[in-house]
């Protein structure tokens, strides 16, 4: 077969396509199976969210701030509100730090439920889509009962929260939570140790921690490297420093090592909104603000650590009450700028596992 | 299958049992409305609320409704999420290549009117209707999953009343 | 490594070309002149005191006098952050590209020549990604923008 004459062609993968987790386009050249060359094409979802921030009222800005990555909607609310609040000099009450501390670990739960579903879907599995689903369900049922809504909260605001716990939370929230640890050891027994599982990701799609850090990869991917790398310890907003929980990492940075972090993640979640739980203070849920406040002239980068990494949001003032400049940055933008570097030399199928893994949605990368 | 079983029992009583007469249009829908694949198309928010009517909880198997991942083995398109300049043709072509008999459910406020949020944004189209014919429109930021089945029954009965007429024209 | 210590490390290290601003908020925010640009940013990521190996996030900003290249960064090693900023003015709004130094910056830097129109020299990929393909309305995110059939938010 040495004589055999063949040349690159060209795929395009997207933007319509079920594993492209929404509407990124890639471009593949092929050699064969292999794929030789990635190129993101980017911007079918690009709604201009920051422009039309830049037209509203704080306030009226955190409903766009759902929009933005609607999967953890939650971190989206409070990294607005801590960049609004660091701003304005606003104190928050020490109900509604608790009370967000509990709801962003539930929304990061659910988020890895999702990608423990979509995740095995796509490499082919469709039984773990329907358990992440419905565990995932139980989640959105505590959402509803607090803030009314199942994807777009719209409850972290600047200065607390905008609604107080149901009653009924307290105890429906230690059963969830239970349920959920239980349920995990399903997880894990389905695809652990699953030979089909570990042909597919074990070894496939190895990220450099080096490549990493230079292309600013964040959050799982990144601790799936081996880098010890978390902005709730390491840049601590909130009351994380009060809890005790652990960073994750793994050593081997393939994708079967982001699959495993993310079921070890879950049960640091666990761990953090048991405790939250005990030491929920009674009191104010909401610091007196007006609705149109101005804060003074400044400027403030905040970043919280949400399921996808690092979500961070700029904001300058110049003491009226519309921001001047809102800037979005999502932590699947920098995965997906570094795909391209690490992807390559694998069969087709094996990028779209190592695409799977990433867990990158794409709104984050358009905004 | 209760009926499958004993159609057989009571059929055979009947004189001339084992024949039922109606008519092709109504065998034609009744299938077309308890079959409709949809097409797995997701851009935004909507899209996580797609994949929960699909899941364990709300079970759109229910309604015959079984996702596919291309155009050309669905009959219904639901658009879930915000359409872009940038997608509008894209959405066109998806249209276009699917077969005919075809439906389009617009799910979510975005593709009804630009959505909630949007309207002062340079990107976003304002509505899918000038994009491809709707059937069904569902509103909502995003819709829950109640509405979206409702939304799905209601295309089946418009599914159901059509006539073989309305088909020969196109 | 405390804000304190950062601050004396970034007067003794670049104190003639970086200058402490007051609007920050939560974290320290310098100005850098554009020419010193690219020796800044040498020492921010090569300097063992300083080591900002971790490029977060860069983005224009138009104060309707002139423009701003925000850049913000962290260091995995000393667990701090820091932002700085270059002034650039409207009628030569051009800046380095910083992504030899950090080579996440290329998206960034594309987005901001892409939404702003602020010119990136070396950039080794300036091509658009997030505006339509056919889009030939100007650059969407500076302040006077506008376009014919485009609805403005009435003012509150």
């Amino acid at each position: 077969m040495g004589g055999l004459k063949t040349e690159e062609f060209i795929v395009n993968m997207g933007p319509q396509h079920p594993s492209t987790h929404g509407v990124c386009r890639l471009m593949l050249t092929m050699d064969g199976e292999i794929v030789k060359k990635i190129e993101p094409v980017i911007g079918y979802l690009h709604r201009a969210l920051e422009k039309i921030c830049e037209n509203r009222t704080y306030a009226m800005c955190i409903p766009i701030s759902d929009r933005f990555e609607y999967v953890t909607a939650m971190s989206c609310n409070q990294v607005f509100s801590m960049a609004a609040e660091r701003l304005a000099g606003i104190e928050i009450p020490e109900r509604a730090e608790y009370i967000r501390i509990i709801m962003l670990e539930l929304n990061r739960i659910a988020s890895h439920l999702i990608f423990y579903g979509v995740t095995a879907m796509d490499i082919g599995a469709l039984t773990p889509f329907l358990y992440g689903f419905r565990e995932r369900e139980a989640i959105i049922d505590l959402f509803e009962m607090t803030c009314g809504q199942r994807l777009t909260y719209n409850y972290i605001r600047p200065g607390g929260v905008s609604k107080d716990l149901p009653k009924e939370f307290v105890p429906q929230c230690r059963s969830t939570i239970a349920m959920i640890k239980e349920k995990l050891n399903d997880y894990e027994g389905l695809l652990n140790e699953n030979p089909i599982w570990l042909a597919r990701t074990k070894g496939v799609g190895y990220l450099d921690p080096k490549l990493a850090i230079a292309y600013g990869v964040s959050g799982p991917v990144l601790r799936a490297s081996g880098i010890d790398y978390d902005i709730r310890r390491d840049d601590p907003y909130s009351i994380y420093d009060r809890f005790d929980w652990k960073v994750c990492t793994r050593p081997n940075g393939d994708t079967y090592d982001r699959y495993l972090i993310r079921l070890d993640e879950i049960k640091q979640s666990i761990k953090i909104i048991e405790q939250a739980l005990d030491g929920l203070p009674e009191g104010n849920i909401k610091a007196k603000i007006s609705p149109n406040f101005k804060p003074p002239a400044g400027e403030n980068y905040a970043r919280v650590e949400n399921s996808r990494g690092e979500l961070g949001t700029y904001i300058q003032s110049i003491g009226e009450k519309k921001p001047l400049r809102v800037k979005m940055r999502g932590g699947s933008f920098c995965q997906l700028q570094a795909l391209p570097h690490f992807g390559t030399e694998c069969f087709i199928a094996d990028l779209v596992a190592i695409f799977a893994s990433l867990d990158i949605i794409l709104p984050e990368v358009d905004r | 299958m209760g009926i499958i079983k004993k159609l057989p029992v009571y059929a055979e009583k009947v004189p001339g049992g084992g024949i039922v007469t109606t008519s092709v249009e109504g065998v034609l829908n009744q299938a077309r409305a308890r079959s409709l694949w949809y097409l797995l198309f997701g851009t935004a928010c909507c899209a996580i609320e797609l994949m929960c009517t699909g899941a364990s909880r709300y079970d759109f198997d229910r309604l015959g409704m079984i996702f596919r991942a291309t155009p050309r083995q669905s009959d219904l398109i639901l658009t879930a999420g915000t359409i872009t300049t940038k997608m509008a043709p894209r959405l066109r072509r998806l249209y276009d290549q699917m077969a005919e008999p075809r439906y389009v459910i617009a799910m979510g406020g975005c593709t009804i009117n630009g959505g909630p949020f949007y309207y002062d944004s340079y990107s976003v189209e304002k509505g899918i209707d000038h994009i491809i014919p709707v059937d069904i429109h569902i509103p909502g930021c995003p819709p829950r999953p109640e509405s979206l089945l409702e939304g799905c029954l209601h295309l089946q009965e418009k599914i159901k009343k059509e006539k073989l007429s309305d088909w020969q024209e196109k | 490594m405390t804000k304190e210590q950062l601050q004396t490390a970034i007067t003794e290290k670049l104190g003639d070309k970086m200058t402490l601003l007051d609007t920050g908020r939560h974290d320290l925010m310098y100005e850098v002149k554009r020419e010193n640009l690219l020796e800044v940013c040498k020492t921010l990521k090569e300097d063992e005191s300083l080591a900002f190996d971790y490029y977060l996030n860069s983005h224009g900003v138009d104060t309707k006098e002139k423009f701003e290249a925000v850049y913000n960064l962290a260091s995995t090693i000393h667990k701090i952050r820091i932002d700085f900023k270059v002034i650039l003015p409207y009628d030569s709004a051009e800046i380095e590209s910083v992504q030899e130094i950090w080579p996440g910056a290329n998206w960034f830097e594309r987005e901001m020549w892409e939404l702003y129109g602020i010119n990136i020299l070396n950039h080794d990929n300036l091509t658009r990604f997030l505006l339509a393909d056919d889009w030939d309305k100007g650059f969407p995110m500076r302040k006077d923008w506008d376009a014919p059939g485009f609805i403005r938010m009435p003012e509150l």
